[in-house]
């Protein structure tokens, strides 16, 4: 995984740089004061894919079959789920 | 341990994950614990919105927001780091996690800096619920980054000292899975306690 090169750069670089994007998004959400029930579910999947990407890309769980290649997934799931039924019940 | 089946892509596939078993029990411990309070934290601020809404506006995003940037970064050096100690290049290997060391050290430094200004502040966790939430959370997570420092700083004396190899290094993988952990973790952390509301 870690070797291979897309577009001159190996794919964990162009992951990393996809998180540091993905990171400003967040950070100029937060600071333009922008609130409400989608901005704040959109600021979760955010959260989500990014936590896929660390799990995936470099945990190296997309290099694993079976069982181990979902526990973080459903970590990410099924707080996720719940942390976003809590924002939706409160709002 | 690593246990190659060959995919129908021609490409190596895993049985377990890289690294010792037992480290990843311990990892998904770990984040059990972690979603348990997260969880928590989401349905106790039903109880009281307008309290969260209004002492999240008080914390230093832009300090979160570099310490976001730097645990992804230091996760990202420990990703080359192994690649390194794959491809037999140790001295790579031990300067990738250097490097990712001194992002767990940017990380503690302005972590503590924020914590000193609460502290000016008076700021306790019995200020109240939020801050009770928050303090303990991001301690109880500032004490894991402590830990994989610890880790970190002990895989990158050993593969100083010439015991890892591209055959050899369960340890290497190891220690950077719980560091993703750690880096994990807080990327759901900062977003729910510094911006979602």
């Amino acid at each position: 995984m870690e070797k291979r090169i897309v577009f001159g750069l190996r794919v964990c670089t162009w992951v990393w740089l996809l998180m540091l994007l993905l990171t400003t998004l967040t950070y100029a959400i937060g600071e333009r004061g922008l609130s409400g029930l989608a901005i704040s579910l959109g600021v979760l999947g955010i959260a989500l894919l990014k936590g896929h990407l660390v799990g995936a890309w470099f945990m190296g769980l997309n290099q694993v079959r079976g069982l181990w290649r979902w526990p973080v997934t459903l970590w990410l799931l099924i707080p996720g789920g719940l942390i976003g039924t809590a924002f939706i019940l409160a709002s | 341990m690593s246990v190659a089946i060959p995919s129908i892509h021609h490409e190596t596939v895993e049985r377990y994950p890289p690294g010792d078993l037992a480290v990843w029990i311990f990892i998904l411990a770990e984040l059990l614990v972690f979603a348990l309070f997260f969880t928590a934290y989401a349905f106790a601020r039903m109880q009281d919105v307008a309290l969260f809404n209004e002492f999240q506006q008080y914390l230093d995003r832009r300090s979160a927001f570099i310490n976001t940037l730097a645990l992804i970064t230091g996760s990202y050096f420990v990703v080359r780091a192994v690649a390194a100690i794959r491809d037999d290049d140790r001295r790579a290997c031990v300067r990738w996690l250097l490097a990712s060391l001194v992002m767990g050290v940017l990380f503690l430094v302005v972590k503590s800096v924020e914590y000193a200004h609460h502290y000016e502040q008076g700021v306790t966790m019995s200020t109240n619920t939020f801050y009770m939430f928050y303090l303990s959370l991001t301690f109880f997570h500032f004490m894991h980054v402590i830990m994989g420092m610890v880790i970190l700083a002990a895989v990158a004396w050993k593969a100083q000292q010439g015991r890892y190899s591209a055959q050899q290094h369960t340890g290497v993988e190891s220690g950077a899975s719980y560091w993703h952990m750690v880096d994990l973790v807080w990327l759901i952390l900062f977003p729910l306690v510094y911006v979602m509301h």
